[in-house]
């Protein structure tokens, strides 16, 4: 059931009407109710792997409850890495034992010995890498003490499966979501009518921007090697508007749809291209699972608070982690390897916090230096990924090798009408100036300020429904739907 | 609550009428102004898919129009022969191609698959009735909507370009230059091998191919089966059996006029369903003979069978 699907309309009004009309006098009942919904919801893409799901729940509860129980801390630590293991034993086998299997086969005959390795042939269980992630946060915070064990087996399973953040994130932290599980949600219309807005702008960014970006994408990087050099560059640019589209509509969608039940989970995307530097484009990009590596996986391994070489291998350490996170693939890890790269030099000459604030905040455009920060940083994230999207290393060299030949400077060719590429083309000028206009928001149409008057922005709004409406026909997966 | 609802209501049902609006009205005009015309001289049209799209060289065949296009179903045939013939009242004689796949269930794929659905419905989408949205509806429904989308988007187009000219854009001759690789001929058709899963027949398709004859008749215009040369070893010659039921189940009041045997070499075909360049020369030279010798001529003078046996012999000699 995709968000931008028909049946997940319908699926979210039904559980709407029940939560605020028939269930709305407790809490314990709205919280059964959407348990229940997010069972649904997941069991929807394949019931079989519902059952991990809630072994998963059980598992993290259980040692929750008895780390917060233990009388003496080896006995915590002892339930702490035990569900450590057993999640990422679960994470490790569905999603990386054919990684390893089959490299380590590959490494055993390049030295002589033939294996023919055993691999499972199973599908991965969708969402496994964000709801293992939601249970490690919320075991390591009980044992660090951040937060106690829950009891209330109800509001724990729905912080874990909530259905908006079930497949593909926001990556919640106990601390933020747990307490406004067990807090009593009366409807706001301000924040209903907020959410209804956030996913009317989540559902253009994939059901236009990134669907249409994807058939190009799709098209240069599966042709590659009949491609021009500028045609390629235009591939990368297609894949990464597609991408950005693609995971932030998704997050968007979720924030909205969270809203609606008088939820408020983590920010995930804060308009990541119109970063100035590495470092800023990770405060901005995908925020929930870099956060979530920062405290706990940089911070405890000594952070930026250490040497020098302390910092590289740190930071070395989570990007090829991060990489990891994304799929077992090598095209991931040399992803993050580049990241990590890319980054660095801030880190250790300590300008990785020069920008925090967004860009021209205040201005309406940005100063030529700024400008050619924000290319910069964007052509380094769009190098990094066609490493991310390329089916294997092979791939992505080749395709490298093809943009930096003398064709990169004639004028881009694609086997598709002309004016179809246009009408592609002009959507993301358009989307970037509407994100631009917006980049001091949340998302970028939560104000909407240059539209002053309220019949332009109703306007504005129903341009979005028509033309959501008229490219809605290659709707395609969410791509982290894969993580 | 009260007001949300309210607001949110209002909103999506003047969200829903324009919507609706931007879907209707483009399509109207579309099916309002589109034009399906040919050559005035042209009295004879043929409709297929992808064989005959690739047998019949029209620049050799002076009084027919090849209006054929690949991976067409009847359902889709079925608009574009309402619009021509009604666009077109100079067309005295309809060819509709009528070969061994065309009764196979892959058929139904290419009426309302995805991907097929996706290129074709855009482009018929106004000529259709409620019965053939109902029919795709029913058997797929997710991408029908999907499609809507698409056709709107499509129509839109058109109606702002004030660009409603639909010929040459719905089917023609298409020139194959090579050929792939086959094996030697076999007469005696022993080393046919049967596509996998190809055990039912697609109704729907006969079906609109009944419905197809009957427009025809209806616009009383002569009507006649072809089924245009296809390679010894083509693999959905393994239905025949099935496929000459079903000829004379359901169509034997329209004539057939079976060239499948036609004989070609090797390098005439461009794999084993359709022919080439040089195979679509020899072929259609041969039809445009026959055309002028009165094989289209109603009614009929002589034993179908005896003139197409007739005629093969000739050109094997």
């Amino acid at each position: 059931m995709l968000f931008n699907s028909f049946g997940f309309g319908i699926f979210l009004i039904v559980v709407f009407a029940l939560y605020w009309f028939v269930f709305n006098r407790k809490l314990q009942q709205q919280n059964l109710l959407l348990m229940a919904a997010s069972y649904f919801f997941y069991a929807c893409w394949d019931w079989r792997f519902l059952f991990l799901l809630i072994f998963s729940t059980l598992l993290d509860y259980f040692t929750g409850l008895k780390m917060y129980q233990a009388k003496n801390q080896k006995l915590k630590t002892f339930w702490l890495w035990l569900s450590i293991t057993i999640n990422l034993g679960f994470l490790g086998v569905f999603k990386y034992y054919n990684f390893f299997a089959s490299s380590l086969a590959a490494v055993c005959a390049d030295i002589g010995i033939h294996l023919s390795p055993f691999t499972l042939n199973v599908i991965l269980p969708v969402g496994i890498s964000f709801y293992t992630f939601h249970g490690l946060s919320y075991v390591i915070d009980v044992y660090k003490g951040r937060i106690k064990a829950e009891r209330n087996f109800i509001d724990y399973s729905l912080f874990v499966s909530f259905f908006p953040l079930l497949v593909a994130g926001p990556i919640e932290r106990s601390t933020h979501l747990l307490p406004q599980v067990k807090a009593t949600r009366k409807f706001n219309y301000q924040e209903a009518i907020n959410g209804l807005r956030q996913m009317l702008w989540g559902l253009f960014k994939k059901a236009v921007i990134a669907d249409q970006c994807a058939d190009y994408a799709n098209l240069i990087f599966a042709n590659s090697a009949h491609y021009t050099g500028s045609t390629l560059v235009l591939g990368a640019i297609f894949f990464a508007f597609q991408i950005y589209c693609d995971f932030s509509g998704y997050s968007d969608m979720a924030l909205g749809i969270a809203k609606l039940f008088g939820f408020d989970l983590l920010r995930n995307f804060a308009f990541p291209y119109f970063s100035r530097d590495m470092a800023e484009f990770w405060r901005r990009w995908h925020i929930s699972l870099s956060s979530w590596f920062r405290d706990y996986l940089y911070i405890p391994l000594g952070g930026s608070k250490t040497g020098t070489w302390l910092k590289v291998r740190n930071t070395l350490v989570i990007f090829i982690v991060s990489g990891f996170w994304h799929g077992a693939n090598w095209t991931f890890i040399i992803w993050g390897f580049l990241n990590a790269l890319f980054i660095l030099p801030s880190i250790l000459l300590k300008t990785n916090r020069n920008h925090l604030e967004i860009v021209a905040k205040g201005n309406a455009l940005p100063t030529p230096r700024e400008f050619m920060q924000m290319v910069f940083t964007f052509i380094q994230v769009l190098f990094a990924w066609i490493f991310f999207r390329a089916d294997s290393v092979t791939q992505a060299f080749k395709y490298i090798g093809g943009i930096f030949s003398k064709s990169l400077f004639s004028v881009p060719q694609l086997d598709v009408g002309k004016e179809q590429l246009l009408e592609v083309i002009l959507l993301i000028i358009t989307f970037i100036i509407v994100e631009w206009q917006g980049r001091e928001n949340q998302y970028a149409i939560e104000k909407l300020t240059w539209l002053r008057r309220r019949g332009y922005r109703l306007a504005f709004y129903y341009t979005l429904i028509i033309v959501i409406f008229l490219f809605t026909g290659k709707e395609q997966q969410f791509i982290y739907f894969q993580f | 609550m009260h007001r949300f609802l309210v607001k949110t209501v209002t909103f999506a049902l003047a969200g829903c009428l324009l919507v609706l609006a931007i879907a209707l009205i483009p399509g109207y005009m579309v099916s309002r102004f589109s034009k399906f015309t040919i050559k005035k001289d042209n009295t004879i049209v043929i409709f297929g898919h992808s064989h005959s799209e690739c047998a019949y060289d029209d620049t050799l065949i002076p009084k027919l129009t090849n209006l054929s296009h690949s991976a067409e179903s009847y359902f889709y045939t079925f608009q574009k022969v309402k619009k021509y013939l009604s666009q077109n009242p100079q067309v005295t004689t309809v060819l509709i191609e009528f070969s061994n796949n065309q009764i196979a269930p892959k058929m139904d794929e290419w009426t309302w698959g995805y991907t097929y659905m996706s290129n074709m419905f855009p482009q018929y989408a106004s000529f259709m009735g409620v019965s053939d949205f109902k029919l795709l509806a029913q058997h797929n429904s997710k991408y029908f909507m999907n499609c809507i989308g698409i056709a709107a988007r499509s129509n839109l187009i058109k109606a702002l370009s004030f660009n409603y000219n639909y010929t040459g854009k719905t089917g023609g001759y298409f020139k194959i230059e090579g050929t792939k690789p086959l094996p030697s001929i076999n007469p005696a058709g022993q080393n046919i091998k049967a596509p996998a899963n190809e055990s039912t027949i697609s109704t729907t398709n006969i079906q609109y191919l009944r419905k197809i004859i009957d427009y025809c008749a209806s616009m009383h215009k002569n009507v006649f089966l072809i089924r245009s040369p296809q390679h010894p070893l083509y693999e959905y010659r393994s239905n025949e059996a099935e496929f000459s039921s079903i000829r004379q189940r359901y169509f034997s009041d329209i004539k057939f006029l079976d060239f499948n045997n036609f004989p070609l070499k090797n390098d005439e075909f461009a794999d084993f369903g359709h022919l080439n360049y040089k195979g679509a020369i020899k072929y259609s030279t041969y039809i445009n003979q026959q055309i002028n010798n009165g094989m289209l001529a109603p009614p009929p003078t002589h034993s179908l069978k005896s003139f197409e046996n007739k005629q093969l012999i000739t050109i094997n000699h």
